[in-house]
């Protein structure tokens, strides 16, 4: 883990094993795919649905704040806690929830590296089907870091202007505009193509085979060399529906140190579908 | 059991091997040339109907040697439908609990005979967002309820298990060899846990190193059950590519037409992975002009209608008044 211009917000497997049941320690666990908690999830860890949890169910908006604080309230999570999150998918929802819990102020959060995959492949490690012990808290949230998060008047800016570095994190055939989302996917847009002067760097780009993150070095060798991302410059990432750019988000944020990240979570289904705006091909 | 007058003392005793082989039928109109004789492996004839029934057997046999099984410890497997039909029906007859984590897209028909045959179905959503290397959703949804309930569940899992292979390498590559007196020139298989081309060639291989092996694939995007393309084969642990000679990418829609040729060609009601066999056999054969293929058909079309119907469209036509 060396290199990372933030070294408290990776914890490794093994630093979980040994902190499981320690107090002011909560695990969270944020999947794609909602079933696999229910299957067997880390001992006490609490496990958000990102659909009806994460998300606002009637506007299309990240979840409230009163709502967000009754959700860690009511998972006992405190003020001053160690939040480690992790999921599946190469923690792909885990950094969405990160993300999130920023927005929202809390101080100490980290992502466990490797995610629910690499725990499951380990032979040392358990999974229960015991739900957590809880005892309620009384959680507030501050009111949300707009900072991190590009809304679309952001993103035109930065095209009129090209005054920041767009990074597109979807497949090559969906930057292209060869298709418009992944195929049988419903979530989609009016048009393909992607943000005028975007790079195109498929966000599991960021991690190995086993889910981890790549090192420091590697990382910049793909962000910095490869794709031209300009440290000096803010920027903005995006996919389709804006959870896999948060994991994105965090690899240059956090692990790579650079000022000024946000998040566009519209992305795509957003912005492919507004009338007028700028396409590239 | 009395093989010669087919009676048998439970269903089990249907499974094949060297002494009572699947059967070999021979292609009279679809192989290209006449030098070169196609014949098919037709493992439809399996008793819970497809190939993947050997594996299971052989998988649940090495779990039972080993105590693994009871009434109240059973075997969950990540499945795209055959192997989970033949596991379930296996264990049904043996009294053990089963249950099958399917991916969303696989035909209805599938998941409901997976039920008709005693399994309990954790059916996963098809990736959000899909990328190669990616996990892949029910092969670790079902490692997951092994490791949470280790006491209720067991996972032999297809993709690793060298049992797999064994089934192969011990049953239907010498069925192969005896049926075809020696004299095979080209194995023609389809790619998925990799159990059946592995098994095979290396048992032919080894009785003749000349054999060549030739493995078919699907295009990217494809919805063929069972099957893996290229970059969906890191998975597949069992995959060993000094074993396979050549591998061929096919577009998928032509396992679907092929299959509706297989049918009404040659009687051979086959599924989509047969025609996605076919196709590379045959273009092989135009290759080589000469030899004796063996191409193995995993599965025949009645489990696949939906999909059928879906690639070929002409299929639903005229089937309203």
């Amino acid at each position: 883990m060396s290199g990372y211009a933030n070294t408290d917000v990776l914890v490794t497997t093994d630093w979980v094993k040994e902190n499981l049941g320690k107090p002011k320690i909560k695990l969270v666990e944020v999947d794609v795919d909602t079933k696999a908690y229910e299957a067997g999830h880390i001992p006490g860890a609490v496990g958000f649905n990102w659909q009806t949890q994460l998300q606002d169910s009637v506007r299309r908006d990240i979840v409230g704040k009163e709502a967000f604080e009754s959700l860690m309230s009511a998972a006992g999570i405190a003020n001053d806690d160690t939040i480690v999150l992790y999921g599946d998918n190469n923690n792909w929802f885990a950094a969405y929830a990160f993300w999130l819990f920023k927005m929202y102020g809390h101080r100490d959060v980290r992502l466990m590296d490797g995610g629910r995959v690499k725990w499951l492949n380990e032979s040392d490690k358990s999974l229960t089907t015991d739900p957590p012990k809880v005892t309620p808290s009384r959680y507030s949230a501050s009111s949300p870091e707009l900072s991190l998060r590009a809304r679309v008047q952001n993103v035109l800016a930065a095209v009129d202007g090209r005054t920041h570095n767009l990074i597109d994190v979807r497949s090559p055939d969906e930057f292209t505009g060869k298709v418009i989302a992944p195929p049988g996917m419903t979530e989609t847009a009016q048009r393909a193509g992607h943000i005028p002067g975007a790079a195109s760097v498929p966000w599991s780009t960021a991690v190995r085979p086993d889910g981890t993150f790549k090192s420091a070095d590697e990382l910049r060798t793909i962000y910095l060399d490869g794709a031209h991302v300009d440290p000096g410059k803010p920027t903005i990432a995006y996919c389709r529906i804006g959870e896999r750019s948060s994991h994105t988000w965090f690899v240059l944020k956090y692990l790579l140190g650079m000022k000024d990240v946000r998040n566009y979570d519209g992305s795509w289904t957003e912005y492919g579908s507004m009338v007028g705006l700028p396409i590239e091909r | 059991m009395d093989r010669a007058r087919a009676v048998y003392d439970d269903v089990l005793e249907l499974l094949p091997g060297p002494e009572n082989p699947t059967p070999l039928v021979r292609l009279n109109r679809l192989s290209p040339t006449e030098g070169f004789t196609l014949f098919a492996k037709l493992e439809w004839a399996n008793p819970f109907g497809s190939v993947k029934d050997r594996a299971a057997a052989y998988l649940v046999r090495a779990l039972e040697a080993r105590g693994e099984l009871s009434g109240s410890r059973g075997i969950v497997e990540p499945t795209s439908g055959n192997t989970g039909l033949s596991l379930a029906s296996y264990c049904s007859v043996r009294g053990y609990p089963m249950r099958a984590v399917v991916p969303n897209k696989i035909p209805l028909e599938k998941k409901v005979l997976l039920k008709i045959a005693g399994a309990t179905l954790d059916v996963v959503s098809d990736e959000l967002c899909p990328s190669p290397g990616a996990s892949d959703g029910s092969i670790n949804l079902a490692k997951a309820h092994a490791k949470a309930q280790s006491e209720r569940w067991v996972m032999p899992n297809q993709y690793e298990n060298e049992a797999n292979v064994l089934a192969h390498y011990h049953g239907t590559g010498p069925e192969i060899w005896r049926q075809t007196e020696g004299k095979l020139t080209h194995l023609f298989v389809s790619l998925g846990t990799c159990g059946t081309v592995t098994g095979c060639s290396r048992y032919l291989k080894e009785q003749n190193p000349r054999v060549k092996v030739v493995a078919v694939q699907p295009t990217e995007g494809h919805d063929v059950p069972g099957l893996r393309n290229l970059s969906q084969l890191s998975v597949s642990k069992l995959f060993d590519p000094s074993l396979i000679d050549e591998i061929l990418e096919i577009d998928f829609n032509l396992a679907y037409t092929r299959a509706a040729e297989l049918a009404r060609r040659e009687g051979l009601l086959a599924g989509p992975s047969s025609g996605l066999v076919l196709e590379g056999a045959c273009r092989i054969v135009e290759r080589e002009r000469r030899g004796l293929g063996v191409m193995i058909f995993a599965d025949n079309v009645f489990k696949y209608v939906s999909n059928m119907s879906k690639h070929i469209p002409e299929l639903v036509e005229g089937t309203t008044p």
